[in-house]
């Protein structure tokens, strides 16, 4: 075990004293690599070990958070005296007897990071090195990452909930840098898991580093986007970026809970066109964002955040759960111990559709066709985002036409759920990592590709049609 | 963890030179939400990031983990990586500079003692102010951080030295809403002098420019001259200061690469990085690869004077370091564009027609700093005859950093150091093309 269990039982207890009502500790450890290299030579190697153990005392909707990586009971006896001085009241509450320790059974890994040779960590880089550089000579530069990383974390709170479970990832990513004339291009692609060393087995490597290429190569030559406002079909698989940044944000009871998010108070009525139905999946078998638990120790769920355009569930934590008079969803989730848990995504995406992307394609006259995206952010108050378009092609007369570059996608994300008028029926999830109050987590985004009726494209090219 | 045993089981294992750099860290962070404390953080955390050379190749690993009984684990994982290597890079544990600069106004004793229930009522002070202020402030979140950093590195070339820095930060955010429209507004001062944190004026600045904000709208798509706000110009510039990075430049990929001694900027610009700047908390007299930190002019009139170096990157070019080995690669300390001589008022009634960004997002994706492009979200007001004409919002600016750099006519004179580290002015461009509606 991570921590004896019974100085586990003394934190809940010692913070508890000075009236909380709630009392959790999330002890950690992690082993981590990240391993980069730059034309086709292994340059970085890092390896870390982390261990930390964070305390959270809640009494309503107050709570309070501290975090150390000292495993000496006095130190953290005493870090917990002086969280619970912020709470002072005579009205007590007992601790409920931990449960017998729960192991999390799903998301089994074969292969752990720790069981694999450097040697053939660096086979694998080589194999994305060789395709990327040798796809054309206009590529000058090729950078590979793997990165994988093994967290065991304990979680167990003054409820009784008393859990554990390890959880593995691995990522593969190939950059490659395109220059020719005085200008330069960048193109990524990469894939990731929440399987062992076996993900690599399945994933198509080559696939990806030629993809990284071909979207340099592409884009060096690509024409400066025309700026303005026009419909927008956005691609699948990373385009789901656009719910994550747009909606997803502003679903986490984090802004809900405060009135902060433009779908505050909204459950129940329309927020979206009835085509859309949108879903928030912890669960899925070793998906990129899963888990057994989120880090407050409750089992993660499956939610469906808008079904047929009716706002049905947020993403809730405990404490947000109190301000809201709900329960608690199974969505909390955090960086490390540093961080205190709050509301996030998982794996997050819009449900597949009738149409197919030919369709789509066909019956859009002009616009943008954003095939791969790049990443964004959201303004939760107002719900206004903005994302880049990695590569994208204008469309004209239901044709593709000619690659365009430097595109940006800006809106707001009440508005554009109404403007989402065509759905294909070919729904993929890519990897991304989200960074949020609690820190950057694993989370995979998704979609089928969508056509958006009218959107604002910035583009250094003057708007001409 | 016992140093010395670290230092001798790696010298028995064939290591050749050794480092380490410890970090002893402590935090507060207290969020007020609508008056009540929403968040308090603690924390007390140790690391050390252990750097060794064997067979002329770096081995690296950081742990969290500090008792001895790990130390085979990590000369072993170290020798494990170095045998991998196949970089050309050199492997370099440096023997350190015959001086260093004594830092004493980087940590403020004072601050780390201040008792918390003052800095709370402070917090609370402001989350009163901000409520009173308007009747259209509806949600007002405050929030105060403090960080104090020890640091000690020392390697078997006999290096032995120590850096503490301390410095926090005060800040609000509120919602402002009418009948029409909802905004946002936001902003923090940095500094380890708890004095510093004029309340009423930031929450005044805040609150004023979220009202002012109130019933933004896009412009019409065009070319528009743009003042950005020292804040949107810190936002811009974060994202592009690798190029700056030797690194970067040999890698092929920095924009800057073989301009050394060019004109790469307007002759109104100048850059530097100023590791001893006071009150900020990233101040350091030496980097993490322990060579002594100085004050450099990167852009000097617009001409690119030097690139960042590591040990690396130096000997790579036949230079000496910068003293800008962080974090295992390039970075400035303190990067900060000068001030120049004209006041915001200034730069905004020059402009017949244009557009006053005060803040953009997205730069994290939509800034390359590879190609130097940036399509970002911005909002701002739109000028018509010197004037703030409305608010504008949801609009795209675009533009490539260098021909920026270029284009820059006037500089204004309220350089701020900005919750990206970075210290910038305001500043004037000429046409730049905005995407609205």
């Amino acid at each position: 075990m991570l921590l004896e269990q019974n100085l586990i039982e003394k934190i809940l207890d010692t913070a508890l004293e000075t009236g909380a009502d709630f009392s959790e500790v999330f002890i950690e450890r992690r082993n981590a690599s990240t391993l980069q290299s730059v034309s086709g030579r292994l340059e970085k190697v890092n390896n870390s070990k982390s261990f930390g153990v964070g305390i959270r005392v809640a009494k309503d909707t107050q709570s309070v958070y501290a975090y150390t990586n000292s495993k000496n009971p006095d130190d953290l006896i005493q870090l917990t005296k002086d969280l619970s001085k912020s709470f002072n009241d005579d009205k007590l509450t007992k601790r409920q007897p931990l449960m017998e320790l729960e192991v999390g059974k799903k998301h089994q890994v074969k292969i752990k990071p720790t069981d694999v040779d450097l040697k053939d960590k660096v086979k694998l880089m080589k194999r994305s090195y060789k395709v990327a550089s040798e796809y054309d000579e206009v590529i000058k530069q090729v950078m590979v990452y793997l990165i994988d990383n093994q967290q065991e974390v304990l979680i167990a709170n003054s409820e009784g909930r008393f859990v554990t479970e390890t959880r593995v990832r691995v990522r593969l990513m190939t950059q490659a840098v395109a220059a020719d004339k005085g200008m330069m291009q960048t193109g990524g692609s990469g894939d990731g898991s929440g399987k062992g060393y076996e993900f690599f087995e399945e994933m198509d490597i080559e696939g990806h580093a030629k993809e990284a290429a071909k979207v340099a190569k592409t884009m060096l030559y690509a024409d400066d986007c025309p700026s303005g406002v026009m419909p927008v079909i956005i691609n699948n698989a990373f385009g789901g970026v656009i719910f994550h940044e747009a909606c997803g944000h502003s679903l986490e009871a984090t802004s809900v809970a405060k009135n902060a998010s433009v779908f505050s108070g909204k459950k129940g009525t329309k927020i979206a066109n009835e085509i859309v139905t949108a879903i928030d999946d912890g669960t899925i078998e070793n998906a990129w964002g899963s888990a057994n638990y989120d880090d407050e120790g409750y089992p993660q769920r499956r939610r469906v955040l808008i079904k047929d355009g009716i706002l049905n569930s947020y993403m809730v934590d405990k404490i947000n759960a109190r301000r809201m008079n709900e329960e608690p969803t199974g969505s909390s989730r955090r960086q490390n111990y540093k961080f205190s848990p709050t509301s996030r995504m998982s794996n997050t995406f819009i449900d597949n559709g009738d149409s197919t992307l030919e369709e789509i394609i066909a019956n859009t006259k002009y616009g943008l066709f954003a095939k791969k995206m790049g990443g964004g952010s959201v303004n939760p108050g107002n719900g206004d985002f903005n994302f880049s378009v990695m590569e994208g092609y204008m469309v004209r007369d239901g044709k593709i036409a000619e690659p365009v570059k430097g595109a940006s996608l800006v809106g707001n994300g009440a508005k554009i759920l109404h403007k989402i008028d065509m759905i294909a029926n070919n729904l993929k999830r890519q990897r991304g990592m989200c960074g949020s109050v609690s820190g950057s987590i694993p989370a995979d985004v998704g979609q089928p590709s969508v056509r958006v009726q009218a959107i604002t494209v910035g583009g250094k090219k003057k708007g001409a049609k | 963890m016992n140093i010395d045993k670290l230092f001798k089981r790696a010298s028995e294992k064939g290591i050749t030179d050794i480092q380490v750099f410890l970090s002893d860290k402590n935090d507060l962070n207290i969020d007020i939400f609508e008056g009540k404390v929403d968040s308090y953080v603690i924390a007390d955390t140790s690391s050390i990031i252990i750097k060794g050379i064997y067979n002329k190749k770096m081995g690296t690993y950081v742990t969290e983990v500090l008792e001895d009984d790990i130390i085979d684990e990590i000369i072993d994982t170290i020798i494990a990586s170095a045998k991998e290597i196949d970089s050309l890079d050199d492997a370099i544990i440096y023997e350190g500079d015959k001086e260093y600069k004594e830092l004493t106004d980087i940590y403020n004793d004072n601050l780390f003692n201040l008792d918390v229930k003052k800095k709370i009522e402070t917090l609370q002070k402001m989350d009163k102010y901000l409520h009173e202020y308007d009747k259209r402030v509806s949600v007002v979140e405050t929030m105060y951080s403090e960080n104090t950093n020890n640091v000690i590195l020392k390697n078997t070339k006999g290096l032995d030295l120590k850096n503490k820095a301390n410095s926090a930060y005060m800040g609000g955010q509120v919602i402002v809403k009418d009948d029409k429209d909802q905004r946002v507004g936001f902003d923090v001062l940095i500094s380890n002098d708890f004095s510093d944190f004029d309340i009423e004026k930031i929450s005044k600045e805040i609150v004023d420019d979220a009202l002012a904000s109130l019933g933004a709208k896009p412009v019409p798509s065009d070319s528009y001259e743009i003042v950005f706000s020292n804040g949107a110009l810190a936002t811009l510039f974060s994202a592009f200061q690798n190029i700056f990075s030797a690194d970067a430049v040999q890698k092929n990929l920095s924009l800057l690469k073989g301009k050394l001694d060019k004109v790469v900027g307007s002759d109104l610009v100048t850059i530097v990085d100023d590791p001893f700047m006071k009150k900020s908390s990233r101040s350091r007299s030496f980097d993490d690869e322990g060579v002594a930190t100085y004050y450099k002019e990167l852009i000097k009139d617009g001409t690119l004077k030097t690139y960042l170096h590591n040990l690396v990157t130096a000997k790579k070019d036949g230079v000496k370091s910068t003293g800008n080995g962080f974090g295992g690669n390039v970075s400035a300390v303190n990067l900060k564009m000068e001030s120049g001589k004209s006041s915001l008022d200034e730069m905004i009634q020059s402009m017949d027609e244009g557009v006053y960004i005060t803040d953009v997002q997205g730069a994290h994706a939509g800034a390359n700093a590879v190609s130097g492009e940036f399509s970002l979200q911005a909002m701002g007001y739109y000028v018509k005859d010197g004037k703030k004409a409305r608010p504008v919002a949801l609009i795209t600016v675009a533009g490539n950093f260098l021909e920026m750099l270029k284009d820059i006519t006037m500089v204004g004179n309220d350089g701020k150091m900005s919750y990206y580290g970075v210290t910038t002015p305001s500043i004037k461009v000429k046409s730049m093309p905005v995407s609205g509606s």
